[in-house]
């Protein structure tokens, strides 16, 4: 009797999609009479009305997520719910004006109809049907679950609710099940297989690595500051050199004014004639020298600041000049 | 894909047709030194080597077979050839023909290609079991083949294909919730979709047209060669304190008169 219910509800959604309109089916006339009068009043109305239109996609949206949801409780071939739901459709249809609505119909019959489908294909499987929730209970006795200690608060503390099932459930089950497999022994070595470990020197390496390289960042700043100061200090160096050497010309022969060009060059070497004048022009940048043209020959020449000038020289304007010199120059000039 | 792992499971009498369709596959995807040698071939090869060498290599596939069996996960013949078999690949139908002669005599298990287009190699106990239970303690006992009963089990009961749904439902109803961390199975969600995915107990195959989108569970191609129909019709029997002829569908099914079905081979012994 049952398997006829379900066929019965396996049956309505296909009627009802082929008829199209639920309204050509005279079934609910109680709903036709309720909705019949005031309809014709609404008609002028009617798309204005967001409100109920509102509702009744809401209550379609429920019922498609019940359907849903409750899936496989549905599928049980003792459920009703299937007829309910589509019982419940058909009343709601009746409201249906608009495309909106109509399109959440069609979906809750996509739905049902594969729900449908489902609760039919447990039909054609001849001989008892199989009913899921009955082999889960099934297990569950076999597993050795406490059903007296169990029945109250299983479902909403889950893991209370494990409690009840004896440690070994699985093992239990599995130790009956076990024949049903043929599944070959899995081989292992009696002591095991080597202990593999490439990794270890790989991260040693890596370490290695690290480290000098941390060292080599530590040296390298102190190397350049070393350089820089050594440099400035190579400078100073040459600078009081060159003073000193104009200083003993000087003391040697205080009459003879000394040539420019010729305490600069060095006949031997143009690069070393360059640095001369770049240090020279420190000394007089400092005060320390004065450069002069010889009113005769018009060369210039180069003499020491005594002390005492130096500072009646400060307040005389600065005056800037530049020296060139090339290699040709060098070279006819050292001559 | 779906199409050809569908027919593959659902009609047993077309498995004579799969060879053929999947040899223009195979040759496809696989480089010319995979392909089968003929039967001269071999004979020409094995001329070339000495008894000793080949018994060699057969014993070292053998071994191979033996260690990576040890997760279950079907053996690709690629990875056979490309680290065992090497220079041998000449004589390998040989080669292979005797390590399963080893492992059917020596081991008392069998050889079986699951996959004949991917040439996937699985080891099956080639033992009768025994008829009942007679040692419930010695071994130990593997969980997991528990869980692999009840969803197996179900899949055959409900004629060959669940959605995944049910299967969760189920597994829910037996306190094994699959979004959470289960004591003896850890991520359940990833063992049954994934491991005995991998291992070839399940197919789980993306249901066409559905929104959102659902799941099926189809046996494997292992669970064909492997698991009894008739065997875990006799537990759910028990179970149910029913007979297993009450079942008429699944009777059937579980205990051809033919014996086309290397799984319902076993009932008959």
């Amino acid at each position: 009797m049952r398997k006829a219910a379900a066929g019965g509800d396996e049956e309505a959604p296909l009627q009802n999609g082929s008829s199209g309109r639920r309204r050509a089916e005279p079934q609910p006339v109680e709903g036709d009479d309720r909705n019949s009068s005031p309809g014709g009043l609404q008609d002028e109305y009617d798309d204005n009305d967001l409100g109920r239109r509102r509702e009744i996609r809401s209550k379609y949206r429920d019922l498609i997520n019940s359907v849903q949801q409750n899936r496989e409780d549905m599928l049980s071939p003792s459920n009703n719910r299937l007829t309910e739901v589509l019982d419940e459709a058909d009343k709601l249809f009746q409201d249906v004006r608009q495309a909106r609505e109509a399109v959440l119909d069609a979906h809750l019959l996509v739905v049902t109809t594969d729900l449908g489908k489902e609760k039919a294909s447990q039909l054609i499987s001849e001989g008892s049907a199989f009913d899921s929730t009955v082999f889960a209970e099934h297990l569950l006795s076999f597993m050795g679950l406490n059903r007296l200690e169990d029945e109250d608060d299983e479902p909403p503390n889950g893991g209370a609710g494990d409690g009840y099932l004896p440690k070994d459930a699985w093992h239990r089950l599995a130790r009956r099940a076990e024949c049903c497999f043929r599944t070959a022994p899995s081989f292992h070595y009696m002591m095991g297989s080597f202990y593999a470990e490439p990794p270890p020197p790989k991260q040693r390496l890596e370490r290695q690595k690290k480290a000098p390289s941390k060292e080599a960042k530590r040296i390298m700043p102190t190397q350049l500051k070393k350089m820089e100061e050594s440099q400035e200090e190579a400078t100073e160096k040459e600078v009081e050199r060159i003073l000193g050497h104009l200083k003993s010309y000087y003391q040697e022969d205080p009459s003879t004014p000394i040539s420019y060009y010729e305490f600069v060059i060095d006949p031997n070497s143009f690069s070393r004639t360059v640095e001369n004048i770049f240090h020279t022009s420190f000394l007089i940048r400092d005060g320390l020298a004065r450069l002069y043209l010889d009113e005769d020959d018009k060369l210039p020449y180069i003499e020491q600041v005594e002390e005492v000038e130096e500072e009646a020289r400060s307040s005389v304007s600065r005056k800037q000049c530049l020296v060139s010199i090339s290699q040709k120059t060098w070279r006819v000039s050292s001559f | 894909m779906t199409e050809r792992k569908r027919l593959s499971n659902s009609q047993i009498s077309s498995q004579s047709k799969r060879p053929s369709s999947s040899f223009v596959a195979q040759e496809e995807d696989e480089d010319a030194m995979l392909t089968q040698p003929s039967t001269s071939q071999v004979q020409k090869g094995l001329e070339k080597l000495s008894p000793a060498q080949v018994d060699q290599k057969t014993a070292e596939v053998v071994q191979y077979i033996l260690v990576k069996d040890q997760k279950k996960v079907p053996i690709r013949r690629a990875d056979l050839v490309k680290n065992i078999v090497k220079d041998y690949r000449t004589v390998y139908p040989e080669i292979i023909k005797r390590a399963s002669r080893i492992f059917e005599q020596v081991f008392g298990l069998k050889l079986v290609e699951i996959d004949p287009k991917n040439h996937l190699y699985i080891l099956v106990n080639n033992l009768d079991t025994p008829p009942s239970n007679p040692s419930p303690v010695e071994h130990p006992s593997n969980p997991k083949t528990g869980l692999l009963f009840v969803i197996l089990g179900v899949i055959f009961m409900k004629g060959g294909v669940v959605r995944d749904k049910l299967v969760w439902n189920i597994l829910k109803k037996l306190r094994v919730d699959s979004g959470l961390k289960h004591d003896e199975f850890g991520d359940v969600r990833k063992l049954v979709t994934d491991e005995f995915v991998r291992q070839r107990y399940l197919e789980y195959n993306r249901v066409a047209h559905t929104e959102p989108v659902e799941y099926e569970f189809r046996w494997g191609q292992r669970a064909d060669m492997e698991v009894s129909k008739a065997k875990i019709l006799e537990f759910m029997a028990e179970l149910h304190d029913q007979d297993p002829r009450s079942w008429t569908q699944q009777y059937k099914e579980a205990n051809p008169t033919h014996t086309s079905s290397q799984a319902s081979s076993s009932s008959h012994r």
